[in-house]
């Protein structure tokens, strides 16, 4: 390269193209929109896959199964339904929905007639209702162990 | 695509994917690449129409995507500059009539050259196109092309350092001015 070669480098090299009219080139580059990239794995079969694959997940049984299903116990018995200790205050029960308000009304007046005949009825496990547990120690300490 | 996966693509690679997404990065940078090699050739080529020439010539690349064929991008672009050029009879292509406002006197040089030399010898030394890709473009023979570059090289250089070839006019000179 001959000296007003390099000169020449030397004085264009300050010369660029002015901002106006990059800016000019630009927007009417902008002004073609981009183009969606066809993917070939989200086509429309790929979609649809998808699709049923969320329903089957929302509709398949297994997505219920520590759902509260009353009515229905655990097969094993191992596993605690969450239903066992709640009841629905039966219409005899009195104050505050206490099960055992009248049975502990009778322990407390000293009548433990009632009590000791739920408690044999519960060691035979023909008791549909399980004592609480201070009505429980009251029967082992003054209930009679009956063959 | 990235950015900087853009910048491993070359320009015919970088064309092509632009005109498949209309990416406006890819586009910015193509764009980058040649605009100041091309305004740089176009101002000392016509100084009054360089800029609409120019959006012209960028507005037909985005318009119509060139098909080159194997050619290289750089090259498309200046032989479609030039034919706008030639297209440009608004202004003939003249050289500047006053050329210290240049600024510098190289290029003042450059504009005292036809426009045949000034031509080949933008095209050669600024836009580094070879001879026989200049002599297409101004479809003269390769010979004739290295000569209007030897010629206009030798004017330049006259014009910078003045002539070498009569020494004896120094001595003149020198013996007026005693």
């Amino acid at each position: 390269m001959s000296i007003w070669e390099s000169q020449y480098q030397n004085a264009v090299g300050e010369i660029s193209s002015p901002a106006s009219l990059d800016d000019k080139i630009l927007q009417m580059a902008r002004q073609f929109k981009p183009t969606k990239v066809e993917n070939p794995w989200q086509s429309r079969a790929a979609g649809s896959c998808v699709a049923v694959a969320v329903i089957l997940l929302l509709v398949h049984p297994a997505q219920y199964l520590g759902a509260l299903t009353p009515g229905v116990h655990s097969a094993n018995g191992t596993q605690k339904n969450p239903l066992d200790g709640w009841h629905q205050s039966r219409p005899g029960s009195t104050q505050g929905g206490d099960p055992w308000f009248n049975l502990r009304s009778q322990v407390e007046a000293g009548s433990y007639i009632e009590l000791c005949s739920q408690w044999r009825s519960q060691q035979r496990g023909s008791a549909s209702d399980k004592l609480p547990r201070n009505l429980e120690n009251k029967a082992r300490a003054h209930c009679r162990l009956l063959p | 695509m990235s950015r900087k996966d853009f910048q491993n693509l070359d320009d015919e690679a970088l064309l092509e994917y632009y005109h498949s997404t209309r990416n406006l990065k890819a586009f910015r940078l193509l764009y980058s690449r040649h605009k100041d090699s091309l305004y740089r050739y176009c101002i000392q080529m016509a100084p009054s129409g360089a800029c609409s020439i120019l959006e012209e010539l960028w507005n037909g690349l985005l318009e119509q995507p060139p098909q080159l064929g194997g050619r290289r991008l750089r090259s498309w672009l200046f032989i479609r500059i030039n034919r706008l050029l030639r297209n440009f009879t608004g202004t003939p292509l003249e050289a500047s009539q006053n050329p210290e406002d240049q600024g510098n006197k190289l290029l003042a040089g450059i504009q005292q050259l036809s426009r045949i030399e000034r031509n080949i010898l933008l095209l050669h030394l600024e836009c580094r196109l070879p001879l026989a890709t200049v002599a297409d473009i101004e479809r003269i023979s390769l010979r004739n092309c290295r000569e209007y570059y030897r010629n206009g090289k030798v004017r330049l250089e006259e014009f910078l350092y003045g002539s070498k070839r009569q020494p004896w006019q120094i001595q003149e000179v020198e013996e007026a001015s005693v």
